[in-house]
C-alpha cells in the first residue's frame, strides 16, 4: 500500500480511530461532555481528512476497495448525517438516567461500517462493512435498556438481519460459484465472457438482493422498519434511517454498475416490483398512524421504493437522480427527528401524534422546521424534496418506465394526505399546557438549534438553487466512477 | 430615451399606493389631495410630452423597461410607447380625469374617512390602468392596462358594495368585459402565432405577412374586445348599470377612461383595420347599429344618470361609425371632444343629485334653473355641444364622422342624422325636464337646494369652457379651418377617404343635420319645458323605457340556461359522479391501509414467515418473467 493509498484512506482510519479514542477517555473516567465535544471534534477530523482525500481520487486499493468520486458523495453525506445525529444526541442522552458514553463507540463503529460500503468493490469488503454496521445497530437499538419497547426492538433486529445477512452469503456464494469471483469487476469480465445469465447467477442476485431489501427496508422486507423505529432512542433511528440506508445503496449503485444490472431483465422486473409495492405498501401504512416514529418509518419506506425509481434506469441521470433525492431525504429526516428529538422528554420520545398539537404556537422555530420537513418529505415545491422528486420522476421518464413513474405520482398524493395531516396538527389550537424542561447546558442547545437551522436552510436552498447541489454530484461522479449508459 | 415618460404612470401608481395603504391614518383632506395632485402631476408631465411630440413631429423614444416575457420563439418587452395618438389620449385621461378628482374630493366629504382612501386608491389606480393601456408599446402592455381598468371599473361601480343591486351591477361590468377580453386575447395569441411579435412597431410595418383570413380574424376579435370595453351590441349592456357608482366614476368611465379603450385600440391598430372590408363594415354597422338603439332607449329614460349612460353608448357607437368608415381622426376628435362635454354632463348631473339629496328620477325635478345657475348653464352648453349645434365642440367631431360616412355610403350618413336629432331631442328633453318649468320635488327638498361648493363648480366651468371651444383644434377646411388635429395624428393614422365630396355637398350635409338637431331641440324644449311626462310610459314608450327588453332577453337566452347547466353539474354530476368517485377513492385507500396494517403484527415470527412467503413469490416471479414480460407488454 503506497502513501497515496493511504492518504485515500485516511477518512476511514481517523472514524476507526475515533472509537478507540473514545474508549480510552472512558477508561480515563471523563464526563459526557468531554466524550461529546472529542467526538464532534473527531468527525470534524474526519471531515477535514476527507478534504486532503480530494486530490488523489480515484484510487482503488486492490482488491477490496475503491475511492472514488461516488464513494465521496456517499461518505460526505454519511458523515454530515453523523455530525449533525451526534449533536443531536447530546441532548437526548443527557436528560436519560442510562451512562451515555458508550453510545458513541458504537456510533461511530456503525458509521465506519456504513462507509466502508461506500467505498467496497468486493464481496468480502461489503459483508465486513454491513456486518459492522449491523452488530453496532443491535446494540445501539437496545441501548436504553430500560425503556419499553428497546430490547424487543434489538431482538427482532437481530433476528431478521441476521436471516438476512444469511441469504446474502448465499447469494455471494452462489454467484461465487458461476463466475469463480467476488470481486465486482472480476464477475463483470467473467459475465461477459460467458455471454447469457446463467441460473446460479440469477438465483444469486436475487437472494442478494432479499438482503438488500431488507436492510433499505423495501417492502415486502420491511416489517422489522416500524417496530426497530419505534423502540430503537430516536437519533438510533434517524441513523438507521439515514446513515445505514446511505450505505446499503451505495454499494447497491456500485455492483449494479459493474456488473450492469440493469440490463439482466429479470432484475428490471424484480426492482420494478419492489419500487412499486415499496411506495404503496408505505404510504398506505402510515395513513392511519399516530405514532410519528412509526410514521416516518413507513414513510422512509415509500421514499426508498421512490429512490429505487431512479436506480431504475441505471444510467448517468439515474444515479445523479438518485444521489440528490438521498440528499434531499436525509437532510429531510435528520430535520424531521431533530425536532422529535428536541422534543422528547425524561421518561418517553415524544412519538406520538397528540404531543404536537399546537406546537407552532408554541415553539414557531421548532414548528416551521416541521412543516418545511413534511413539505419537503411530501415534494412540495421549494423544498429540497420536491427537486429530489422531480429529478426521480424526469429519469424514469426518460427511460419510459410508465407504471412506477405512475405509482410514484399516485402514491404521493397519498402520501401528501398524511403530511398534511401532521402540518394541521403543528397548527391546531390547543389547551394543554406543556410543563417546561429543565434547561439544559445552553451551548448544546445553541449548538442543537444550529444545526436545525443549518438543515433548514440546506433544504429550502436545495429546494430554490438545485442547481449547486447537482453540479457538485456531477462534478464528483466524473471523478473516476465510470457510468455505463444502456 | 426619455425618462419623464415613465413619470406619468408612476404618479398615479404612488397615489394609490399611499392612499390605499394609508387610508386608516390619512384625513379626508388628504387623501383627495394626494389623488388629486398626483394626476395633476400626471397632466403637467403629459404636456410636456405633448409638445415634445408636436415639436419633433415623432414619437419620443422610450427604452423597454424589462423583458416581460422571454420564450423560445418571442420576446414581449415591458415598454411604453409616447406618439402623437397616445399623447393626445394622455392629455385627455390626465386633464379630464384631474378635474373628476378635484370635483370627487368635494362630491365624497360625506363619505367616511377610510372609504374616502379607497374611492380615491381605486381612482388613481383606474388612471394609472387606463395609462397604461394607451403608453403600452405592444398589445400585451395593452392588454395588462385593458384588464386593469376593467377591474377598476367593478371596484368603483360596487363602490357601495352594502347595496346588492351595485355588486350585481358591478359584476354585470365585469362579466361583460371578461367576454369582450377574450377576444382581444384570440386576437393577441393569432397575432403572436403568425408574426412571432405583438409589438406595435414590428407588427404594423409586416401586415403584408399576413394573409386576408388572419388580418380579418384578428381584427373582428379585437373588435369584439373594443365591444365589450366599449359597450357595443351585443355587450353595451353593462354601462348604463355601470351608474350604480358614485357620479364622479361615471364620469370618469364614460369620459376619460374605459370606454375609449375601444376606440383608442381600434385607431391605434387602423393598420390592420384599413385592410379588412369585413372588419370595416361590421365595425361601422355595429356603430351605428348601437347608436340608433340607445338614442332609442334615451329618449325614455327618467333617471338622469340612465339618460346620460345611453347617450355616452350612442355617442361611442358614433366614434366607431368614423372607425369603421376609415374617419380615423374623426373618431379620436369626437372622443376629445366627447370626453369634454360628457364630463361636463356627468359631474353637472352629480352636482344637481347633490343638491337634491340623492335624487336622480327627473320627474321630481323641474325648475332648477333659479337654484343651481352654475350647474344650469354649464349644463346647457354642454347639450347643445353633444347636439352638434356650430360652433361649439360636438359640431365639428360629428360632422366628420357624418361626412365620412356619407363618402362611404349615404344611407350611414341618413341613419347617423336620425340619430343625431334623437340625440338633440333626448338631451334636450333631459334638460328641459330638469332644469325648466316647475320644482316638483318635496318642500323639504325645495328648502335645502343650494348651489354645489367650488371645487364643484370650478371643473365644470373649465369644462364648459373646452366644451365650447374644444372643437376649434379640427376646424375643417370647407369650413375655412386647417384642422390641426388631422395634420397632427397624421403620421399615425392612416389617411382617410373622404375628402372627395365637394364642397358644396359638404355645407348641405352640414346644414341638413344642423337643422334637424335644432328642430329636434325646438320640440324638445317646448314639449317638455311646460308639461313633463309625469306618469309611466305605455304603449311604444314603455317598450323604449324598458330596453327593448334587451337585458330580459340576455337573461332568458343565457343566464338561465347557463344557471340551470350549472345546477344540474352541481347537483347530479358532482355530488353522486365527482364527490362518488373522489370519496370512493379515498375509502377504498383507508380499507387497503386498514388491511395492510394487519401484517404488522409486532410477531418476529410472523415477519419471518412473511419474507419467506414474499422470497417465494419473487423468485416465482423473476423465473416467469417471460410471462410477465408479455402481460406488461399487452398493458404498456
Amino acid at each position: 500500500m503506497d502513501s497515496l493509498q493511504l492518504q485515500a484512506l485516511l477518512p476511514f482510519i481517523v472514524l476507526a480511530s475515533a472509537s478507540v479514542v473514545i474508549i480510552l477517555l472512558i477508561a480515563a473516567r471523563q464526563s459526557h461532555t468531554v466524550i461529546q465535544i472529542t467526538g464532534f471534534l473527531m468527525m470534524c477530523l474526519v471531515v477535514l481528512a476527507m478534504w486532503y482525500v480530494r486530490d488523489v481520487l480515484p484510487r482503488a486499493i486492490m482488491p477490496l476497495l475503491v475511492v472514488d468520486g461516488m464513494a465521496a458523495v456517499f461518505t460526505g453525506l454519511i458523515v454530515f448525517c453523523v455530525l449533525i445525529i451526534g449533536l443531536f444526541s447530546f441532548i437526548y442522552f443527557e436528560e436519560r438516567e442510562e451512562n451515555p458514553k458508550e453510545y458513541y463507540i458504537l456510533i461511530f463503529l456503525g458509521t465506519l461500517g456504513a462507509a466502508v460500503l461506500t467505498i467496497s468493490r468486493h464481496f468480502i469488503s461489503v459483508f465486513i462493512g454491513l456486518e459492522l454496521l449491523s452488530i453496532s445497530l443491535y446494540a445501539l437499538i437496545a441501548y436504553l435498556r430500560n425503556r419499553n419497547n428497546a430490547v424487543e426492538a434489538g431482538m427482532k433486529y437481530l433476528v431478521l438481519a441476521a436471516m438476512s445477512s444469511a441469504f446474502l452469503l448465499f447469494g455471494m456464494a452462489l454467484i461465487y460459484m458461476d463466475t469463480g469471483s467476488m470481486d465486482f469487476d472480476g464477475i463483470a469480465k467473467q459475465l461477459q465472457t460467458q455471454g447469457h445469465s446463467p441460473a446460479l447467477f440469477v438465483t444469486g442476485i436475487g437472494l442478494m438482493m432479499v438482503a438488500v431489501c431488507f436492510k433499505l427496508a423495501l417492502v415486502p422486507f420491511h416489517l422489522w422498519a416500524a417496530d426497530v423505529y419505534q423502540g430503537a432512542p430516536v437519533p438510533v433511528t434517524n441513523f438507521i434511517a439515514t446513515v445505514s440506508k446511505i450505505g446499503v445503496f451505495a454499494v447497491l449503485v456500485r455492483f449494479a454498475q459493474a456488473v450492469q444490472l440493469q440490463s439482466y431483465h429479470f432484475a428490471v422486473i424484480i426492482i420494478s416490483f419492489v419500487a412499486i409495492v415499496s411506495m404503496v405498501g408505505g404510504n398506505l401504512l402510515a395513513i392511519k398512524q399516530q405514532n410519528i416514529k412509526r410514521l416516518l418509518a413507513y414513510s422512509s419506506i415509500a421514499h426508498l421504493g421512490y429512490l429505487l425509481v431512479a436506480f431504475l434506469p441505471g444510467n448517468a441521470a439515474g444515479i445523479e437522480a438518485g444521489m440528490f433525492y438521498l440528499f434531499a431525504y436525509s437532510i429531510t429526516l435528520l430535520a424531521a427527528f431533530g425536532i422529535v428529538t428536541m422534543l422528547s422528554g425524561r421518561q418517553a420520545d415524544a412519538d406520538q401524534l397528540e404531543a404536537y398539537r399546537g406546537l407552532y404556537w408554541r415553539n414557531p422555530l421548532m414548528g416551521a422546521i416541521l412543516t418545511v420537513a413534511l413539505l419537503s418529505l411530501a415534494g412540495i415545491p421549494l423544498t429540497a424534496g420536491f427537486i429530489g422528486k422531480f429529478a426521480v420522476l424526469n429519469a424514469g421518464v426518460q427511460q419510459q418506465l410508465w407504471l412506477p413513474v405512475i405509482v410514484l405520482v399516485i402514491t404521493s398524493v397519498i402520501g401528501l394526505y398524511y403530511y398534511l395531516r401532521i402540518i394541521s396538527t403543528l397548527f391546531a389550537e390547543t389547551q394543554v399546557i406543556f410543563p417546561k424542561e429543565k434547561s439544559l447546558h445552553p451551548l448544546f442547545v445553541a449548538g442543537t438549534y444550529g444545526a436545525l437551522l443549518v438543515l433548514l436552510i440546506l433544504l429550502l436552498g436545495a429546494g430554490i438553487f438545485p442547481s449547486a447541489v447537482i453540479d457538485g454530484i456531477k462534478n464528483f461522479l466524473c471523478q473516476g466512477f465510470r457510468i455505463i449508459n444502456f | 430615451m426619455n425618462k419623464l415618460v415613465y413619470l406619468v404612470p408612476l404618479f398615479p401608481l404612488a397615489g394609490f399606493l399611499i392612499n390605499g395603504l394609508l387610508r386608516k391614518s390619512l384625513s379626508k383632506g388628504i387623501i383627495g389631495f394626494i389623488g388629486s395632485a398626483a394626476i395633476l402631476a400626471s397632466f403637467v408631465v403629459s404636456l410636456v410630452l405633448f409638445f415634445q411630440v408636436k415639436g419633433s413631429g415623432a414619437a419620443i423614444p422610450v427604452e423597454p423597461l424589462f423583458t416581460f416575457i422571454n420564450a423560445d420563439t418571442f420576446k414581449i418587452d415591458f415598454a411604453f410607447q409616447v406618439d402623437q395618438l397616445s399623447s393626445l389620449f394622455l392629455l385627455i385621461i390626465t386633464g379630464v380625469g384631474f378635474l373628476i378628482h378635484v370635483y370627487s374630493a368635494a362630491y365624497m366629504h360625506e363619505e367616511p374617512e377610510q372609504h374616502v382612501g379607497r374611492y380615491f386608491a381605486y381612482l388613481n389606480l383606474f388612471v394609472f390602468s387606463m395609462l397604461l393601456l394607451v403608453m403600452g408599446a405592444n398589445y400585451v402592455i395593452m392588454f395588462i392596462g385593458w384588464e386593469g381598468v376593467g377591474l377598476c371599473s367593478y371596484l368603483l361601480i360596487g363602490y357601495w358594495f352594502k347595496n346588492n343591486d351595485y355588486n350585481y351591477a358591478a359584476k354585470k361590468a365585469f362579466i361583460m368585459n371578461r367576454i369582450g377580453d377574450l377576444g382581444f386575447l384570440l386576437a393577441v395569441f393569432w397575432l403572436l402565432s403568425k408574426l412571432g411579435t405583438v409589438s406595435f412597431n414590428e407588427v404594423f410595418p409586416q401586415v403584408s405577412r399576413l394573409t386576408p383570413t388572419d388580418i380579418t380574424g384578428i381584427t373582428v376579435l379585437l373588435f369584439v374586445g373594443a365591444m365589450g370595453k366599449s359597450a357595443q351590441i351585443p355587450l353595451y349592456t353593462w354601462l348604463p348599470d355601470a351608474m350604480a357608482g358614485p357620479t364622479p366614476v361615471s364620469a370618469l368611465i364614460h369620459a376619460a377612461t374605459m370606454v375609449t379603450a375601444g376606440i383608442y385600440m381600434v385607431a391605434r391598430s387602423n393598420a390592420l383595420y384599413s385592410l379588412s372590408e369585413v372588419a370595416q363594415h361590421l365595425v361601422a354597422i355595429v356603430g351605428i347599429a348601437t347608436a340608433l338603439l340607445s338614442a332609442t332607449i334615451a329618449i325614455k329614460q327618467n333617471d338622469i344618470k340612465k339618460v346620460l349612460a345611453y347617450s355616452t353608448v350612442s355617442q361611442l357607437g358614433y366614434m366607431f361609425l368614423g372607425l369603421g368608415v376609415g374617419a380615423y381622426t374623426g373618431a379620436v376628435f369626437h372622443v376629445m371632444t366627447h370626453a369634454f362635454f360628457k364630463a361636463l354632463l356627468f359631474l353637472g348631473a352629480g352636482s344637481v343629485i347633490h343638491a337634491m339629496h340623492h335624487e336622480q328620477d327627473i320627474r321630481n325635478m323641474g325648475g332648477l334653473k333659479k337654484h343651481l345657475p352654475a350647474t344650469h348653464w354649464t349644463f346647457l352648453l354642454a347639450c347643445i355641444a353633444i347636439s352638434g349645434i356650430p360652433p361649439f365642440s360636438g359640431f365639428f367631431s360629428k360632422d366628420e364622422i357624418l361626412a365620412a360616412a356619407y363618402a362611404h355610403s349615404p344611407v350611414y350618413w341618413v341613419l347617423g342624422v336620425i340619430g343625431a336629432a334623437m340625440t338633440a331631442f333626448y338631451m334636450f328633453r333631459l334638460y328641459a325636464t330638469t332644469f325648466l318649468g316647475q320644482f316638483r320635488g318635496t318642500h323639504e327638498q325645495e328648502h335645502h337646494l343650494h348651489e354645489s361648493p367650488k371645487a364643484m363648480t370650478i371643473p365644470l366651468i373649465i369644462l364648459a369652457v373646452l366644451s365650447v371651444i374644444g372643437g376649434m383644434v379640427g376646424v375643417p377646411e370647407v369650413l375655412g379651418g386647417h384642422h390641426e388635429l388631422h395634420a397632427f395624428l397624421a403620421p399615425v393614422l392612416t389617411t382617410e377617404t373622404h375628402h372627395e365630396i365637394s364642397h358644396s355637398t359638404e355645407y348641405a350635409l352640414m346644414g341638413i343635420s344642423v337643422a334637424v338637431a335644432a328642430v329636434a331641440i325646438f320640440i324638445a324644449v317646448s314639449k317638455y319645458s311646460k308639461k313633463p311626462e309625469l306618469g309611466e310610459p305605455a304603449g311604444f314608450g314603455k317598450v323604449l323605457a324598458d330596453k327593448w327588453y334587451i337585458d330580459e332577453l340576455y337573461n332568458n337566452i343565457i343566464v338561465k340556461p347557463l344557471g340551470a347547466l350549472a345546477g344540474v353539474l352541481k347537483n347530479v354530476v358532482e355530488k353522486s359522479g365527482i364527490d362518488g368517485a373522489v370519496n370512493g377513492v379515498g375509502r377504498f385507500v383507508k380499507y387497503s391501509a386498514r388491511q395492510l396494517r394487519l401484517l404488522q403484527s409486532g410477531q418476529v415470527g410472523g415477519y419471518i414467515l412473511f419474507m419467506v412467503l414474499s422470497i417465494v413469490v419473487l423468485f416465482l416471479l423473476f423465473w416467469n418473467q417471460a410471462m410477465i414480460t408479455q402481460f406488461l407488454n399487452k398493458i404498456f
